[in-house]
């Protein structure tokens, strides 16, 4: 029997299917968009599944609509990183408005977890205007940024001040990748604190669709010292841990 | 649940319940009235019980509100905690009704931002500052701490014209006590599973409680305890049986801030536990009677209070332990107000203290009276939920 996850994020929406064992069926991506439940529902209305599960911010919405079980996206990621990675005990999960690193029990619960929610720093969100603001999108952004060794060091952690200091880099004639790579950089040092103080040491997976930028994983992997894997496609991870807790919510039923 | 909580009767039952403010502005109202002057306060640190033996009726001073941030930050800086700001919002703005009451001020030097806010706030009433000492447990402090009470003492004599005996003073002491161990009675239908009072009920009660004497607490707290003890025998309490237990310490909660105990509630746990000067912490302890000395007596249990701004304050590991035994929390909340450096940095401790030696989950949250981040508030409470459930 087919079970569905929806991550209902803000920049994208996720919505995955998976049978029971785990394997996944369907997947389907869409932007977040003014209405999401709009979104949300033609998603779900061309697809089939006995349970359906839902995570993101908007999961309380969705709760409301579809009186569907929610649960958050920590959980949800750590669900999602341990189907591709059961030896995993630490998750790091940046998205499109906030990031979280996950500690989690050799039972692979959660254990602990911290939060950045302050603005849009050390987010997908920051990397997004700031590939917009040297005139890269965001696919080639960490590409390009991975073809230099050299980074500029960018102080502002707040995105409006720091897309003040790349015009000011601009400016000054700097290397547009050098600028990339320290942005990168930026995010990665914030993302570190936050991994190291909930879990010392071992495998981090990587999840969210930041995780899908070169740059930001190589980065991770030097500056970390610690391996750093990768699902398949990283931002799918929430949709299909909440799939997967949506078919062993049916299985304990 | 929710047809119980309809059937019962409110616990106060004086047309106040639910908004302790205006049950505190008639009772100051009628001080007012009986010709009694009032004093406004800040902190847990006053020391209510010289102030009520010399007749002056102490009133806490609004703090916890988000609208006269914006007056404030004409002249303050942004980047300081909210408490700070909305303190002397009001009093900019003249929108505080206990501020305007209020002949004089005590303030404690209890952190950088309301000492220096302190400075301006004089400048629209006087306002008499004590030094509070730092290192609590060294026994200099309670020295000087003693001689900050007398000051104050004299300080009230002159602006009010009143006088206490230590005879006085030693009255208000043991009066305060009775206080408290009715105070703690209540919070022992807390402590039951599931509880029989609400951390609403707990606000009222403690928003009276704190300042008002123990001779007008009494019959009050009388019929709220037959109350709760109704509760018991019919069977009535809050929440659901399985509804994770939760202890909030840290900053304190009020007005605007409250939005913390909601989101807590809306996620479907119950807080049985509300640490902080605005909940249980003021009720805590009894101050020694009879020693001859009263206001010795009460330098040593004010300096007992378990605050962030005490250095290296193991006091508050302890006054946790002792929470968490009574309590039986599921999970442990900690909240910080935005830029208060004490509580922030103290979190690491505490979130330690919690982890490994009560095994609970823990979570902080740095916010202000803001609303912007509720949805955050709400996702970490549902994961600290989570977690308590494991």
């Amino acid at each position: 029997m087919p079970y569905a996850g929806i991550d209902i994020g803000s920049r994208t929406i996720e919505l995955v299917v998976v049978d029971e064992k785990g394997e996944i069926l369907q997947n389907l991506q869409a932007d977040t968009g003014f209405d999401p439940m709009q979104e949300a529902r033609q998603m779900v209305d061309g697809t089939a599944y006995d349970g359906i599960m839902a995570t993101g911010y908007g999961r309380n919405l969705f709760e409301l609509s579809f009186e569907a079980p929610t649960v958050t996206e920590i959980k949800a990621h750590a669900r999602g990183a341990l189907h591709f990675f059961p030896e995993a005990r630490a998750v790091l999960d940046i998205g499109g408005q906030d990031s979280k690193a996950i500690a989690l029990f050799d039972n692979g619960r959660v254990k602990k977890f911290e939060m950045n929610d302050r603005c849009a720093a050390g987010t997908g969100k920051f990397l997004e205007i700031m590939a917009r603001s040297l005139g890269y999108d965001i696919e080639a952004f960490g590409r390009e940024a991975l073809l230099t060794e050299k980074d500029v060091n960018i102080s502002s952690m707040c995105t409006v001040f720091a897309e003040s200091e790349v015009t000011s880099l601009i400016a000054k004639g700097q290397d547009r990748r050098e600028i990339a790579r320290g942005l990168h950089a930026s995010v990665i040092r914030r993302a570190v604190g936050m991994i190291n103080r909930v879990s010392a040491a071992g495998e981090i997976v990587f999840t969210g669709g930041v995780a899908k930028n070169p740059c930001m994983q190589t980065m991770l992997r030097d500056k970390l010292g610690r391996p750093v894997l990768v699902p398949p496609d990283p931002q799918l991870v929430g949709a299909l841990g909440a799939a997967l807790l949506a078919a062993e919510r049916k299985a304990e039923a | 649940m929710k047809e119980r909580q309809k059937t019962m009767t409110p616990l106060m039952n004086d047309g106040y319940d639910g908004e302790p403010a205006k049950r505190v502005l008639s009772y100051m109202q009628a001080q007012k009235e009986q010709g009694r002057p009032i004093v406004g306060i800040y902190c847990g640190y006053a020391p209510i019980e010289l102030i009520q033996a010399m007749g002056i009726v102490p009133a806490v001073l609004r703090a916890f509100s988000k609208v006269p941030i914006a007056s404030a930050e004409t002249v303050l800086p942004a980047n300081i905690c909210p408490l700070i700001k909305s303190s002397y919002g009001f009093i900019l703005e003249g929108t505080c009704p206990f501020f305007a009451m209020s002949r004089a001020v005590i303030g404690e030097t209890t952190c950088d931002g309301k000492k220096k806010m302190f400075e301006l706030a004089a400048k629209v009433k006087p306002l008499h500052v004590m030094d509070l000492p730092q290192l609590a447990d060294e026994p200099e402090a309670r020295a000087n701490w003693t001689a900050m009470i007398r000051k104050l003492q004299r300080f009230l004599e002159a602006t009010f014209d009143c006088k206490a005996s230590d005879q006085e003073i030693e009255t208000a002491i043991q009066g305060t006590n009775r206080k408290n161990r009715l105070m703690r009675k209540c919070f022992d239908y807390a402590a039951m599973h599931p509880p029989l009072i609400n951390w609403q009920e707990m606000y009222d009660l403690g928003f009276l409680a704190l300042a008002a004497t123990a001779d007008h607490m009494t019959p009050i707290l009388v019929a709220v305890l037959e109350r709760l003890e109704n509760r018991l025998s019919q069977g009535l309490y809050f929440s659901r049986a399985d509804a994770p237990r939760v202890l909030v310490t840290g900053c304190p909660v009020g007005g605007d801030a409250l939005k913390v105990f909601r989101i807590i509630e809306s996620c479907g746990g119950i807080v049985v536990a509300p640490d902080a000067c605005t909940g249980m912490k003021a009720f805590t302890g009894e101050i020694e009677e009879d020693t001859g000395d009263p206001i010795q007596a009460l330098a040593r249990r004010y300096l007992d209070i378990p605050c962030a701004c005490m250095t290296p304050n193991g006091k508050r590991l302890s006054a946790l332990s002792e929470l968490i035994e009574r309590f039986k929390p599921d999970a442990v909340v900690d909240f910080v107000l935005t830029a208060c450096h004490a509580y922030n940095v103290e979190s690491y401790k505490i979130g330690r203290h919690i982890n490994d030696h009560h095994g609970l989950p823990y979570l902080k949250i740095e916010s202000d009276y803001s609303d912007h981040d509720e949805g955050q508030i709400r996702t970490k409470i549902d994961a600290l939920f989570e977690i308590a459930k494991n």
